[in-house]
């Protein structure tokens, strides 16, 4: 296993948020968090980033306990992150930004700038304007482009789906789909159950602090409790209103993979779905 | 009154840009520290106080007794230098010393707050009782502070018309300038710089793009702490005076400047500093110099009163540093 969660404990002074959470991630995966507005998603995933501290239990990165290495240490270990809310600076340009995500690196970051900007041409043609002044699904791109400025082997995300236009949403899905297929390991946390569970190989169900279930991504959404409690009613319903027609299959079959590390990371990736990354603007304009 | 205001325009405009580019760098201490840490740094004066003793100690070491033309520029250098890195030093000693420790503890802002006042409280005794004793030759003044050292000769280097500019002041705004050139290089154009920035505008973002947060307030800190000893360095050629209480008033006209310009925000402290220079100055020509520091203070609450976030206004959070 690339990240080992091993039943975490983390309090905010005397609340326990996490009241010991166990999860793992494989190579290759992408693995999804899932769960109602304070189960602990995020909670989870800062104290993966070293941003929160365990009151108990341990983490393992690697084969190594990272339970006390500093979060300014754990990029460089190889755990990425674009945070709930993004996490943009308001007042560096987009390509300030994009710098910052390669700051714990030594040496020259432009390849990893060449492949960011490739990924995400929308961000290219505004390389000079400032984070804060972007759209929210600029923001999204430019978040997660700077998390993988520092070469993570795991990216952790947290709800990237928020706040954006359907469409938006849509490419942002493809997108990870697309850095999973060129071999980033993916944490995935969504309130956007349906989508998430599409994208992904495996799921933790959390609940005020603790995971109550966990499977392969397609069990879940044919689970009919999950389906009651996260993808808003029953199969047909839920079928209906989801993704738009030009949804992608879900990328690899998930029933390959919950077992298997090398399925998703051989996948072909002859065609990159996600540089088309410039196509969704006027959803998006406030 | 108007009269006296129109004949003294010319000399107040100068003495208030280069008294203006003191508080200037000074105030820049101040902004960046609460850039980063949300506090404010009351010892930051004593920091400047100890450049003026830096200062003080240069030229008596160097034996300096009338300098002027290059030979005052080389002196100003090399106190600079002296003084930036003694206040620098200082400056990073208390972080560790009184802010870290409470930092490490999740202490509250109020206690920040409190040990930032025992520590200015601290460093002015520190000096007054031993410092100043046990390394300078008090009986000089008769035992009596402040000391003075006068070694400065003063001329006119520019003539024009009513333009009078003597060589000190013009070296004073000359290197404040400098100074804040390589700042702003400093902050925009490096590594450190952006790593400065990325934790004024949100620190949390910051350590996930593995910035050492540690490492951004202790450079924060000696920057901040050089800068006021270069602007000791500056106020020492000026006026040629250190005493262990100066960082007093012009610690509260740097933090005022500061929190005009918009605190937080660089080019503010400096377009801070500059305003509230000239307009002690004209002020003084205006009422009388007695009102110099009515005219500084009112303009401050007149500030907070109408535009709360200072004259350039931005948030913190958006500010450009
Ligand atoms: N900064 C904080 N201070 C106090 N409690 C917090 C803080 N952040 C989150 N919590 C609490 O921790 C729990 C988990 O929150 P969070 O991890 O943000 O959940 P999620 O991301 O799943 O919505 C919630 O009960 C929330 O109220
Ligand atoms: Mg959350």
């Amino acid at each position: 296993m690339l990240l080992e969660i091993r039943d975490i404990h983390v309090h905010y002074g005397k609340i326990a948020a996490l009241k010991g959470i166990t999860a793992s991630v494989d190579e290759g995966e992408i693995v999804t968090l899932i769960g109602a507005n304070g189960a602990g998603k995020t909670t989870t995933l800062k104290t993966v980033s070293g941003l929160r501290p365990l009151s108990g239990g341990g983490i393992v990165f690697d084969g190594k306990d990272i339970s006390k290495m500093p979060g300014h240490k754990r990029v460089l270990a190889g755990i990425g992150q674009a945070p709930e809310g993004r996490g943009i600076f308001p007042g560096m340009t987009v390509e300030e930004n994009l710098l910052m995500g390669a700051y714990a690196r030594k040496g020259d970051s432009s390849p990893e700038l060449k492949e960011a900007y490739e990924l995400f041409p929308r961000l290219a043609e505004r390389k000079n304007q400032a984070g804060g002044t972007m759209s929210g699904g600029e923001q999204q791109m430019l978040a997660i482009g700077r998390a993988l400025m520092a070469k993570p082997k795991v990216l952790l995300l947290d709800e990237p789906s928020m706040g954006l236009a359907p469409m938006l949403v849509q490419q942002i899905f493809t997108i990870i789909q697309e850095i999973n297929r060129r071999g980033t390991t993916v944490l995935l946390v969504e309130q956007n159950a349906q989508q998430a569970l599409q994208i992904a190989h495996r799921a933790y169900v959390l609940e005020t602090g603790r995971v109550v279930k966990t499977a392969p991504a397609a069990d879940l959404l044919d689970d009919p409790e999950v389906r009651a409690a996260y993808l808003g009613g029953d199969l047909g319903a839920a079928k209906g209103t989801a993704a738009p027609p030009a949804a992608p299959a879900p990328a690899p079959e998930p029933s390959a993979t919950s077992a298997d590390a090398g399925g998703p990371a051989d996948a072909d990736s002859a065609d990159p779905a996600g540089t088309r990354a410039d196509d969704g603007e006027g959803g998006t304009a406030p | 009154m108007l009269d006296d205001f129109i004949n003294q325009f010319w000399p107040s405009t100068i003495d208030g840009l280069s008294l203006g580019a003191i508080y200037a760098l000074v105030a820049l201490g101040y902004t960046m520290v609460y850039g980063v840490l949300r506090l404010i740094n009351f010892a930051h004066a004593d920091i400047f106080m100890v450049g003026t003793f830096a200062a003080l100690w240069t030229v008596q070491t160097m034996g300096v007794s009338s300098a002027g033309g290059i030979g005052l520029i080389g002196v100003a250098v090399v106190m600079a230098l002296v003084a930036g890195a003694v206040s620098g030093g200082s400056a990073l000693l208390l972080e560790v010393a009184a802010y870290r420790p409470l930092r490490k503890k999740g202490a509250s802002r109020l206690a920040a707050l409190i040990s930032a006042i025992g520590a200015s409280i601290f460093i002015q005794q520190l000096f007054a009782t031993t410092v100043i004793p046990w390394v300078f030759d008090t009986s000089k003044e008769g035992g009596k502070l402040p000391l003075n050292e006068h070694f400065v000769s003063r001329n006119d280097v520019v003539d024009l018309g009513p333009i009078h500019i003597s060589n000190d002041k013009l070296i004073v705004f000359v290197g404040a300038v400098l100074m804040m050139i390589a700042l702003d290089q400093f902050v925009n154009r490096t590594k450190l710089g952006r790593g400065i920035r990325s934790t004024a505008q949100d620190p949390e973002t910051a350590v996930l793009m593995g910035v050492n947060i540690d490492r951004v307030v202790s450079v924060t800190f000696l920057v901040g702490g050089a800068m006021a000893g270069v602007a000791a360095a500056l106020y020492f050629l000026r006026f040629e005076q250190a005493w262990f209480f100066t960082g007093f008033l012009l610690g509260i006209k740097a933090f005022t400047a500061a929190v005009l310009g918009g605190i937080g925000n660089i080019r503010g402290a400096l377009v801070g500093g500059f305003a509230l220079g000239l307009f002690e100055m004209y002020g003084s020509s205006l009422f009388g110099s007695e009102w110099r520091d009515v005219v500084a203070f009112s303009v401050l609450i007149l500030v907070l009163m109408f535009r709360p976030t200072g004259i350039l206004g931005e948030s913190l959070q958006q500010a450009r540093a």
